[in-house]
């Protein structure tokens, strides 16, 4: 495996899957729109080759005011549709603003999608602040940090979770940051998952 | 119709055994990806996933 890795990216190359694409067809109208936004959990195990698919991924979006919200709206419905409502303003105050998040599907279709959120917690703030810059074939898009997703798939702890963090661990254990997955076992009590399932 | 057995403290072994099992797995596959171009391993998955 090729893969160059610096403080704040991550670039390789491979051939690209239905998930992979779906993923850079959305993000590239968020990075048209100089959105800053960071995709976590299941995709970042199967962007590096986790062999699993997924029906979602999930990304946090910096909170938006309306207007701009309508714009990335306007933009996203070129080539996906909500699946929760129809209408820009429902979608801004019954659900984003109110901590729920938003589904985005290619139009016609309902898998794969986008779970799409404002952050709502310091975690999620913090996760936008840090993101990592991923390039996928000449394409980016933003993850991230490998070590708090590796933490905090052990804190949600089903066996595909302790299995996606296994998977990114073993895969990045060269050039991980021990000290903050220390830090984030600590916070997020998983030390005892962390021997158990990763060492 | 008479059913079997069902001994829930064994079916909980076998659980934790196949999941012990697919640890072992990743480790393996994780080996064989990072001594395997990214052409191939990403093949492999694209042929999974789609």
């Amino acid at each position: 495996m090729k893969i160059n890795i610096t403080g704040t990216k991550i670039e390789f190359k491979k051939e690209q899957n239905r998930l992979d694409m779906f993923v850079i067809d959305f993000t590239s109208l968020l990075n048209k729109l100089q959105i800053k936004y960071v995709i976590v959990s299941g995709y970042i195990a199967i962007l590096f080759g986790r062999s699993r698919t997924s029906e979602d991924v999930d990304i946090i979006v910096e909170k938006l005011d309306f207007k701009t919200f309508t714009t990335v709206w306007n933009t996203i419905s070129d080539g996906f549709h909500c699946i929760n409502t129809n209408d820009v303003k429902e979608a801004y105050e019954d659900y984003l603003s109110s901590g729920i998040s938003l589904r985005f599907a290619k139009k016609n279709t309902f898998i794969p999608n986008i779970e799409f959120k404002f952050p709502k917690t310091d975690l999620d703030n913090w996760t936008v602040k840090e993101r990592k810059k991923v390039v996928v074939n000449g394409h980016h898009f933003y993850i991230s940090p490998l070590e708090l997703q590796i933490s905090f798939k052990l804190r949600l702890g089903s066996e595909k979770d302790i299995e996606d963090a296994r998977h990114l661990y073993k895969l990045f254990e060269e050039t991980l940051d021990m000290t903050l997955i220390q830090e984030f076992n600590r916070k997020l009590k998983t030390q005892t998952l962390f021997q158990r399932y990763l060492r | 119709m008479r059913t079997p057995r069902i001994n829930l403290k064994e079916l909980e072994k076998i659980k934790e055994e196949n999941f012990r099992e697919r640890l072992e797995f990743i480790d393996r596959y994780v080996e064989w990806m990072k001594k395997t171009s990214n052409k191939t391993w990403s093949s492999q998955q694209k042929d999974l996933i789609d």
